[in-house]
């Protein structure tokens, strides 16, 4: 490029920059009398060119830190510490609920019990009593009352007793039929559940009554609520601690199981909170009989009271529907001594005709939602009437069997065997209401079974035999608590070990995008668990059941967010090699052009300042 | 531990022996019980299901015998028992209805045409293109866009086995999908890591049918695996015979054998896995099938076949209704006999617990559509509005001139 200089006096460029048009030779002006250009020049050199390139420089140095902003991965920042704290928390220490129990002992008059019974002994034996029993099982189990429970005893003879803090009111039982069970249930409800709302409800009653029994022994029973009562003629009280402390522990703290724990295989409960409970009525062969059901009533009047009570532990929805042609695949036979054709319980893994009976076409259910099957199956003429023989030589009196995490079958034969032999399809038939009923009372049965409980309402215990009362809702709110507190457990396990495995995939990718969705369920699931963990450390046993279910459900959407797939991000190698071609010749030649204009500046500079010192010389 | 009783040594050094050996002992429980505490996770869990993923990965004609291969299997472990909803197919060509195919909707695995493997009820979960790479890990891990039909998950969980056979094209350390894609070792192995966090397999046995296929074993670390192969490093696995009537090979020998051995059983048989994986003779398969059981707890001749290829369903009887239920006594009439009527077409009703407050806009709309509904001819208020339309037409012009 041509120079604008003070004399016209253009050189020959040394360097020759590329695309450079060579300066005119103009005639040099004389003035001096040989300058030398490869030593000196009379001018100042230009700093136009310097400037063009160093511009072009800082341009590409100005934009590096927005194309590496342009190429970073979106990573939400999760909250690592926390996730991983929480999982360790929930490993180390496991949960456990603060429980109150609370003894009454009624009409123990001094004269019956060989003086006044005094509450602290009573006290401090029915608890040796408990902390023996719980001691039998695994200590420090998750979900159990622990150590942590409290008691108080209550003495109330004859209306004056000594009660000593809040809680039972003294003379508020009154006279007992003892008889009715249902109705001393309600009364005890009565008196029991209005007199302290400190422990939010949950406490715990065994009213032991001297009164005037029929005679064959101590009767005990647990109502429906949280109270249960041993009555009997002439009881001891020191006798009745045994049965009292058992109740207590076995009873409500362990839900009527030997131990406090409910295996993973007995929560049915879907990874986003909900279950789907999907009645099928099967006729296997409709050319000999076919039955409907009115399952729209059923549900309404039955089945949404057990729906609305199982609310805080699982979203319930159901279904139903009526199949056709539904043979089952293990084979029976006649036997004449039971007149009925057996199957026995060798057959039932292969009962469940999978390849025919198609069940699982729910569109109510989602991916994570947990779908259990409730088959009642009406078998064909050539096997009807068909029962089930157990190991021990007995026909089943409910004909039902279930299989963990799968659901419930029962058979149901029709009343009369009779072949239809009519001409054309035979006629739909109705199911009786009293058929239908006793069919629900068999699958609620199965639906407590499927939750871990059992469908009977006997517990023996070591020391005697307890009649439990069974609840219209289908579960007893005691029974509802120990599913409470067993399922806060496994749900917060469950989230804790969720969030952990996440937290440690996510920082083993450090490549993968992490979307602000998954962000935003980590810190809403580590809210709902620290939620939980308060609720469950106040003694709110359901608000912990529903916050834990939603922490869970919370984690399970993070950690199965469809978007972390280690297939999809490419490594940094991958990266370098897609933008190098671009970038690195580019960035060399510029680098190249302003270090070499660098230096033909300095050169210049060099070479002006010479001839300067020459003329300061020279005058 | 035994330790002889000398005869002659001094009570002392007696003591100090029976001490030492009493200290190593109580470690050696110590740490036998730990050990079985910390890997009997998978033992306490009851086996409540299982799974089969069977993946075809080759694309072709000339590939037919990946897909018969993979259909054989199929129709085997559904002869054991376990039912299509537990069963997730991957084929990634259609060699049924391949124009090339001189038996149109029939697939064979022998020459003899003994079998029609595509005839009966055959539910094919991912087909053609669907089988990727990416849809295979996700079946795996679980990680489904929420839109996936159930049918396409693997929706196992803590107590399932889950048997995983895959078969196609394969070379050492991965799995060829497509013609176009592969599965590599670690990538297998990290899936199966993370389904082993996540609890969804109790036991995994993968079977693999290509070439060098043991070599897609070597990352694997998790435990409650079990895998075979059909070939080791460096070798092929061959086809066994070629149909001139279709024109390709038919069937693999690895898998031919094992259908073979499967042929003889029926799902009440026990026999154990050992005898499975000692049935392979190398000189039939002409390649030296590998298995690991470094990963897998459980002795494998205590193992029947049936735990992953059959159906396996844990019973409990129920002993009792719950009869808390009040039961309104109707009188026990003949039976109502309803005909076939056409109010019965809903036989599927969903009934879900509904009682969400609405919002405003909700409660606006549906009392006007209650009001439209009361009107009576609909048609003639719509004529009548756009009659009405023309005199305000004509005035608003007036006004404005």
């Amino acid at each position: 490029m041509a120079e604008i200089a003070e004399s016209p006096s253009t050189t020959e460029h040394p360097l020759g920059t590329v695309g450079a048009s060579r300066s005119k030779a103009s005639s040099s002006a004389l003035r001096e009398s040989d300058v030398d250009p490869k030593t000196m020049r009379t001018t100042t050199p230009g700093l136009k060119r310097l400037f063009l390139t160093f511009s072009v420089l800082l341009s590409f140095l100005l934009g590096f830190p927005f194309l590496w902003k342009t190429v970073e991965i979106y990573r939400s920042p999760l909250p690592f510490g926390d996730m991983d704290a929480l999982s360790k928390q929930i490993e180390s220490s496991p949960l456990q609920f603060p429980c109150h129990f609370q003894s009454v002992f009624l009409n123990f008059d001094s004269r019956s019990s060989g003086g006044i019974l005094d509450p602290r002994e009573l006290r401090s034996s029915i608890l040796s009593e408990m902390t023996k029993l719980t001691s039998q099982t695994l200590e420090r189990q998750c979900g159990s009352c622990g150590e942590n429970f409290t008691l108080s005893v209550v003495v109330d003879s004859d209306g004056n007793g000594l009660t000593p803090n809040c809680s039972y009111k003294c003379g508020a039982l009154g006279a007992l039929n003892l008889g009715d069970g249902e109705a001393v249930d309600e009364a005890l409800r009565s008196a029991l559940d209005e007199s302290c709302s400190d422990y939010g409800g949950k406490l715990y009653t065994v009213v032991v009554v001297n009164g005037d029994g029929a005679g064959e022994g101590p009767k005990a029973l647990v109502g429906k609520h949280r109270h249960g009562w041993i009555s009997g003629r002439e009881l001891d009280a020191e006798a009745m601690i045994g049965r009292m402390a058992e109740m207590f522990v076995k009873i409500f703290m362990n839900g009527g199981r030997e131990d406090g724990a409910i295996h993973g295989e007995f929560m049915p409960v879907g990874a986003d909170g909900r279950v789907v409970l999907s009645f099928s009525l099967l006729n296997a062969n409709p050319d000999d009989w076919f039955y409907d059901w009115d399952f729209q009533k059923l549900d309404d009047t039955l089945l949404n009271p057990v729906i609305e009570a199982l609310k805080p532990i699982a979203n319930i929805s159901v279904e139903s529907q009526v199949l056709y042609h539904t043979p089952k695949s293990s084979f029976s036979y006649w036997d004449e001594s039971l007149g009925s054709y057996i199957f026995s319980t060798k057959d039932l893994p292969f009962f469940v005709n999978s390849n025919e009976w198609h069940l699982d076409t729910s569109v109510a259910a989602g991916g994570r939602t947990k779908i259990l099957q409730f088959v009642v199956y009406v078998p064909s003429a050539n096997e009807c009437p068909l029962s089930l023989q157990l190991p021990s030589g007995e026909i089943s009196k409910t004909n039902g069997f279930i299989s963990p995490m799968w659901g419930g079958v029962m058979v149901w034969n029709p009343q009369s065997c009779i072949k239809y032999s009519g001409s054309g399809p035979p006629a739909r038939l109705l199911m009786h209401p009293d058929d239908l009923h006793r069919i629900f009372e068999v699958l609620m049965g199965q639906l407590r079974q499927l939750f871990g409980l059992k469908s009977d309402s006997i517990y023996v215990g070591a020391a005697g035999a307890y009649k439990l009362l069974p609840s219209e809702k289908g579960f007893t709110e005691w029974e509802l608590d120990v599913l409470s507190r067993q399922h806060t457990c496994f749900n917060l396990h469950s989230s804790g070990t969720t969030l952990g495995s996440l937290s440690r995939l996510v920082q083993s990718l450090p490549r993968m995008i992490i979307k602000d969705e998954i962000g935003k369920q980590v810190k809403f699931s580590l809210e709902a668990a620290q939620l939980a963990q308060t609720n469950a450390s106040v003694g709110l046993y359901e608000a912990s059941a529903a916050s834990s279910r939603q922490a869970r459900s919370l984690a399970e959407d993070a950690f199965f967010h469809p978007s972390i797939m280690s297939v999809s991000y490419f490594s940094f190698e991958h990266c370098f090699a897609v933008y190098s071609p671009f970038f690195l010749p580019v960035s060399l030649h510029v680098l190249l052009a302003a270090l070499r204009e660098w230096r033909r500046y300095k050169q210049e500079k060099a070479k002006y300042v010479r001839w300067k010192v020459k003329q300061v010389k020279a005058a | 531990m035994r330790s002889k009783l000398p005869d002659a040594a001094s009570s002392r050094k007696m003591a100090a022996s029976s001490a030492v050996v009493a200290i190593l002992a109580s470690i050696w429980l110590c740490s036998s019980i730990a050990a079985d505490a910390s890997g009997s996770s998978s033992e306490t869990t009851m086996h409540t299901n299982n799974w089969a993923v069977l993946v075809c990965t080759s694309r072709f004609w000339f590939n037919y015998r990946h897909m018969a291969n993979t259909l054989s299997l199929y129709r085997t472990v559904k002869r054991l028992g376990i039912p299509d909803e537990r069963i997730i197919l991957m084929l990634a060509d259609d060699m049924a209805c391949n124009s090339r195919n001189k038996y149109p909707a029939q697939v064979f695995n022998n020459e003899n045409h003994w079998l029609n493997l595509y005839g009966d009820n055959v539910e094919v979960d991912y087909r053609g293109y669907e089988v990727t790479v990416e849809n295979f890990l996700r079946v795996l891990t679980g990680r489904h866009e929420s839109a996936v039909p159930r049918s396409k998950r693997l929706l196992s969980d803590e107590g399932s086995h889950i048997l995983l056979y895959m078969t196609g094209h394969g070379g050492d350390e991965f799995l060829k999908f497509q013609d176009s894609e592969e599965l590599q070792s670690h990538d297998l192995a990290d899936a199966v890591k993370q389904m082993k966090e996540k609890h969804r397999f109790k036991e995994l046995l993968i079977m693999v049918d290509t070439c060098q296929a043991a070599t897609l074993f070597n990352q694997l670390h998790s435990p409650g695996v079990l895998a075979i192969a059909s070939s080791m490093k460096g070798e092929n696995s061959y086809s066994h015979h070629l149909d001139s009537d279709v024109g390709v090979s038919v069937v693999d020998r690895f898998t031919f054998y094992t259908l073979a051995f499967f042929e003889r059983l029926n799902m009440y048989d026990n026999a154990s896995l050992s005898r499975l994986f000692n049935s392979y003779d190398p000189n039939l398969l002409m390649s030296n099938a590998y298995y690991r059981t470094d990963l897998y707890q459980r002795n494998l001749q205590e193992v029947p076949v049936t735990n992953f290829f059959g159906s396996v369903m844990e019973t409990v009887h129920t002993d009792s209704a719950y009869r808390a239920f009040p039961q309104k006594n109707t009188p026990r009439e003949t039976r109502i006999r309803t005909g076939n009527t056409a109010e019965d077409d809903s036989r599927r009703s969903i009934l879900t617990d509904m009682t969400k407050a609405e919002c405003p806009f909700t409660r606006i709309v549906s009392s006007l559509e209650s009001k439209m509904e009361t009107v009576g001819n609909l048609d003639s208020l719509v004529n009548y509005g756009l009659v009405m339309i023309l005199p305000v037409l004509v005035v608003s012009v007036w006004l404005s001139t």
